[in-house]
């Protein structure tokens, strides 16, 4: 599914390249559960982003679902983006001004699918979720577990085939934190590919597969 | 998708309240200000555009020239020039040729009026010429025949009420019948030339001879053409020109004298012509532009601060900005989310705005002394321009914002590292330079157009206009009329409090129609002739008016020979070339066939408004003069109502028949400045609201600013910052616009400034205080309104902002 070949990222310090990932080369099939570890710094984040479209790679080739991603302009990028990947943050990032069920719904809008399917998708994700309750309460409303819920069903609404979570249970306590492992563990068998980082062993235990990062290499 | 839009701008807005408000309300006065000004600066450009032939129309305006010498410039002009084009100019289709009345006394039966400036001779052509149709009565006889007149619909009515006015008779100061032929519908209120009757010009021949026709040296006559299509103006007036010098040159040759007539378009009589014996006043060309410049400026002040409170939220909205791209936005979705967000606020700002107009309306009729009315809102042209400012503030104030706001890059603004208020502040400060500097140009203005109207209204005029009541001389009169003054000036100076009264051909306040030329010293050059407006005065003028006498005497009745005396101010000395008052004396000089003494010099007076340079006026006795009596009294007012009735009381006694109309010459007198002021109130109107929206949008940014400052404020006074050092902090980045703005709006203030006095002959000097005081009072207003939002931060607790952190 993903084919990273001599990826590499830097930024220029003064007029010396500063690397932050250097000669990446890394697969994943469809169907694995990833997690990505290393100290601080890193460049755990810097990778998953350029997996996620988010950011470009400084060199190097990448390939999704066979689509040569470095190749692409930013709208059909985007188009590609829109269509499999899904993100999940560290920091939930939910649209305040937007209630529950509106921040489910806006991938929905922007994929232009019809309101009366919207709506169907959106309840059965909340009823799945178990926030029914809460799905006109506004984020602020909610506690940082039920805000990450809130994120993760976000993340999954348009079903995509890929999962990205970055650090998602960093803001949460151990038993919110092995609820949201559970639910990884429980897609990942429904056949959504998941790509997450993190720093807790446990967690990266519920995967299938551990990568690990130092200085911008993957250690072998 | 609209949907969605609609929920998160509703939202926005109401979570940000004053900035929602700032906006809204901002934009809301500029639409308003924008809408009225449009209104009235559209009712000032339609004069005479209505007219189907109008583009072919032209006034002649004419020059006339002393020893090569511009001397008047006059709106109405030689008496033969209309019919001399006519006969030698196959590009004129016609003229039309009228002449102007005051103070007639009309009257059918027994309804009587004293018609003022509303009854013109004029010959055949006009009326076709200037597509009025006949309501009643035969179109095309119409002012052809001696004695016969043509009314307007509304003075028909008030003259013969339901009767109907054809073939009825009205008569003229009781001596002169004319039979209705035709009623017209009334001039609209937007022509530059409103008359309520016309007599036939062929009477005014037969009264006064067929020099009326063809006279070069008689002024006071409007001559219209009517030229054929395709004719070009440039060409044609150079023809004229070679016709006048053809025609009259050799005989204007014997005495120095030059004339040149100038073609006026129609359409720009009411906004560019201001010359002698104008129909009546006319606009202001500039002013209307101007007002439409400030309307621009309000608007776009209003727009400026949507740009800038967005931009400057841009930090906050940041984020959502990248969450939304990462669930799938396209830019192109974000842009048109933000426009969205944009029109929202612009349309409430329209309704608004309307609520607006509709409420300050009979205010801004106050202010502009215009009489706008509601049925505007009917007009397509409304709903045009009000739309019009709807699209235009949605693009320019929602569309830059927009292409900021939705180019942020997800990763950034995820990870906090978007550049705190740096993004977009240069343009930010600009924009409020740009703010304040329109903003203290308006200021600066509104303060010179007051001090102008204090200076004119407070300069010594070097005669009296209080406590003087005038009356219109009685037009009915016979033989005994002589006789009848005298008594009821006699009865008059019997009343109590009254002081002294004279008679004259013009009082203070008016321009001077009585233009003599020929004029020159007895024995000197007969081709070094000039003209002087001369004024015809009783014994009792100069003191009752209280001239000061430089040289010389006043007319006396103890001369016998007083009656071939006149008195000369100090500038018509100056015309006639001697450079001492006490040399003119005694001197005398040639005024139309005969020979008057000079016997005394007076200082020069204002006898208009100030804003006229003073004048060259020779005093010539004429006891038995009719048009104006000005009575002088006693009192602490201007005016009396005792001194009215008695006046009342004895007219009715010496001059019955004649109506009783009278004025105060201190209203009479400040009604020159009606314009001026009136343009100054606006002016200043218009100033205060473009200052108040920049001060709110300041307003906007500096809560914004300090709100985003909280941390670093209570970061600063934990290490020691005391509370005038926060506040500086604080300030300083707004101050620095301010002043800069200052700097750039002083030469373009003192250019227009210029400009403007330039229309004065007698004005203030610009000097630097006129910037000083109104930039620091801008100042002080902007520093008080940062104030407000900076004192509250620098005098907050600071464990409080950390500790929610
Ligand atoms: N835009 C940037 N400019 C300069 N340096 C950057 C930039 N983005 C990331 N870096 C650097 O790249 C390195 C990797 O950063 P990254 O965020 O990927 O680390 P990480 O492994 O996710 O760390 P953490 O576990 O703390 O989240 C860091 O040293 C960071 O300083
Ligand atoms: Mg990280």
């Amino acid at each position: 599914m993903i084919e990273l070949k001599r990826i590499s990222k830097w930024v220029m310090v003064g007029n010396k390249p500063n690397f932050i990932l250097k000669d990446i080369n890394l697969g994943i099939k469809e169907g694995e559960f990833v997690s990505i570890m290393g100290p601080s710094g890193s460049g755990k984040s810097s990778l998953l982003n350029i997996i996620g479209m988010l950011d470009d790679a400084s060199e190097g080739e990448y390939f999704f679902l066979n689509q040569a991603v470095h190749g692409l302009k930013e709208k059909h990028r985007s188009q590609l983006y829109k269509q499999y990947i899904g993100f999940v943050f560290q920091a939930y990032h939910l649209i305040d001004e937007l209630t529950v069920y509106e921040n489910i719904e806006t991938p929905l809008i922007y994929q232009n699918i019809k309101s009366s399917e919207r709506q169907a998708m959106v309840a059965d994700i909340l009823d799945r979720f178990q926030i029914v309750g809460k799905k006109d309460l506004f984020p602020t409303q909610l506690s940082g577990g039920q805000q990450q819920l809130v994120g993760i069903a976000r993340a999954l609404i348009a079903k995509p085939k890929l999962l990205l979570a970055d650090e998602p249970t960093g803001n949460l306590n151990s038993r919110q934190g092995e609820e949201i492992m559970d639910l990884f563990k429980e897609l990942n068998k429904e056949g959504v590919t998941i790509i997450q980082v993190t720093h807790s062993e446990k967690n990266a235990g519920y995967g299938t597969r551990i990568i690990n990062l130092l200085d911008g290499r993957v250690e072998l | 998708m609209i949907s969605n839009f609609l929920i998160i701008a509703w939202r926005n807005l109401s979570k940000h309240r004053v900035f929602s408000f700032i906006n809204i309300f901002g934009l809301a006065i500029g639409i308003a200000a924008s809408l009225l000004i449009f209104q009235y600066a559209r009712f000032e450009l339609s004069y005479d555009r209505f007219e189907p032939k109008g583009d072919r129309v032209f006034r002649l305006e004419q020059d006339r020239f002393n020893n090569g010498k511009l001397s008047t410039q006059w709106a109405a002009g030689a008496a033969g020039i209309g019919k001399l084009v006519k006969d030698n100019l196959p590009e004129v289709e016609s003229y039309a040729h009228l002449h102007g009345t005051n103070g007639l006394v009309v009257n059918y039966k027994d309804k009587e009026f004293r018609e003022n400036n509303t009854v013109f001779f004029a010959n055949d052509a006009f009326l076709p010429m200037f597509g009025y149709t006949a309501q009643k009565g035969m179109q095309a006889e119409s002012l052809k025949d001696v004695n016969t007149a043509v009314m307007t619909a509304s003075a028909a009515r008030r003259y013969f009420g339901s009767e109907d006015p054809i073939g009825k008779v009205i008569s003229m100061n009781k001596k002169k019948d004319f039979r209705v032929t035709a009623v017209v519908s009334d001039p609209p209120p937007n022509t530059h030339f409103h008359f309520d009757i016309l007599l036939s010009f062929a009477t005014f021949i037969q009264m006064n001879g067929p020099g009326a026709e063809t006279a070069w040296g008689w002024d006071g006559f409007y001559t219209y053409l009517l030229l054929r299509p395709g004719t070009d103006p440039a060409a044609f007036e150079k023809k004229m020109a070679d016709l006048v010098h053809s025609q009259w040159g050799p005989q204007m040759k014997d005495t120095k004298e030059g004339i040149a007539f100038h073609l006026q378009p129609l359409r720009d009589i009411h906004l560019y012509s201001n010359y002698m014996f104008e129909s009546e006043t006319n606009g202001n060309g500039r002013a209307v532009y101007f007002l439409l410049v400030i309307a621009l400026f309000i608007i776009v002040i209003a727009w400026i601060n949507y740009i800038n409170l967005s931009t400057a939220r841009s930090v906050d909205r940041a984020r959502e900005v990248g969450v939304r791209k990462v669930l799938g936005s396209y830019r192109t979705q974000l842009v048109g989310q933000f426009v969205f967000e944009s029109l929202l606020i612009n349309a409430l700002a329209v309704i608004l705005g309307l609520l607006l107009v509709i409420g300050c309306l009979p205010v801004f009729n106050v202010i502009t002394g215009k009489q706008i009315s509601f049925s505007l809102l009917a007009e397509g042209w409304f709903w045009l321009v009000l739309t019009g400012l709807f699209l235009a503030g949605t693009f320019f104030s929602g569309f830059y914002p927009a292409l900021v706001l939705s180019s942020f890059k997800p990763i950034a603004v995820l990870k906090g590292r978007l550049a705190g208020t740096g993004h977009g502040a240069l343009l930010r400060q600009s924009l409020v330079v740009f703010q304040f500097a329109a903003s203290v140009v308006l200021m600066v203005g509104t303060f010179a157009v007051y001090r102008q109207l204090r200076f004119m209204q407070t300069l010594d005029l070097g005669i009296r206009v209080d406590r003087t009541m005038v009356l219109k001389g009685p037009n009915v009169i016979d033989s005994t009329y002589m006789a009848k003054l005298s008594a009821f000036k006699e009865e008059m100076l019997h009343e109590p409090g009254i002081v002294s009264m004279t008679a004259s051909t013009e009082v203070p306040g008016n321009k001077v129609k009585w233009n003599a030329g020929g004029i020159r010293l007895v024995g000197s050059d007969p081709t070094r002739v000039q003209q002087y407006r001369v004024l015809g005065v009783d014994y009792d003028f100069m003191k009752t008016y209280g001239f000061h006498f430089l040289k010389g005497r006043d007319f006396s009745k103890e001369f016998r020979s007083d009656s071939a005396a006149v008195i000369f101010n100090e500038a018509a000395v100056r015309q006639l070339g001697f450079g001492q008052p006490g040399e003119a004396l005694n001197k005398r000089i040639e005024f139309w066939g005969k020979q008057y003494t000079i016997v005394g010099v007076v200082s020069n007076h204002h006898q208009e408004s100030p804003q006229a340079a003073y004048d060259a006026h020779i005093f010539r006795l004429i006891p038995e003069v009719t048009d104006y009596y000005s009575i002088r009294f006693h009192g602490d007012e201007n005016h009396s109502e005792a001194v009215m009735q008695a006046a009342k009381r004895q007219w009715a006694a010496f001059f019955p028949g004649n109506p009783f109309d009278y004025f105060y010459l201190d209203d009479h007198y400040a009604q020159q400045y009606k314009a001026d002021e009136q343009f100054g109130k606006t002016f200043g109107v218009f100033a205060v609201l473009a200052i108040f929206i920049s001060c709110m949008g300041l307003l906007g940014l500096a809560s914004f600013v300090t709100i985003q400052r909280t941390k670093e404020i209570g970061i600063r006074k934990i290490i020691g910052a005391g509370t005038p050092g926060i506040l500086l902090l604080l300030t300083r980045d707004f101050v620095k616009p301010v002043l800069l703005s200052f700097v750039l709006a002083v030469p373009v203030t003192w250019w227009l400034l210029h400009r403007w006095l330039e229309n004065y002959a007698s004005r203030i000097a610009v000097s630097p205080w006129m910037f000083v005081l109104p930039a620091l009072l801008i100042l002080v207003i902007a520093m008080g309104t940062i104030a407000t939002q900076t004192l509250k931060a620098a005098s907050a607790n600071p464990s409080r902002s950390l500790r929610s952190e």
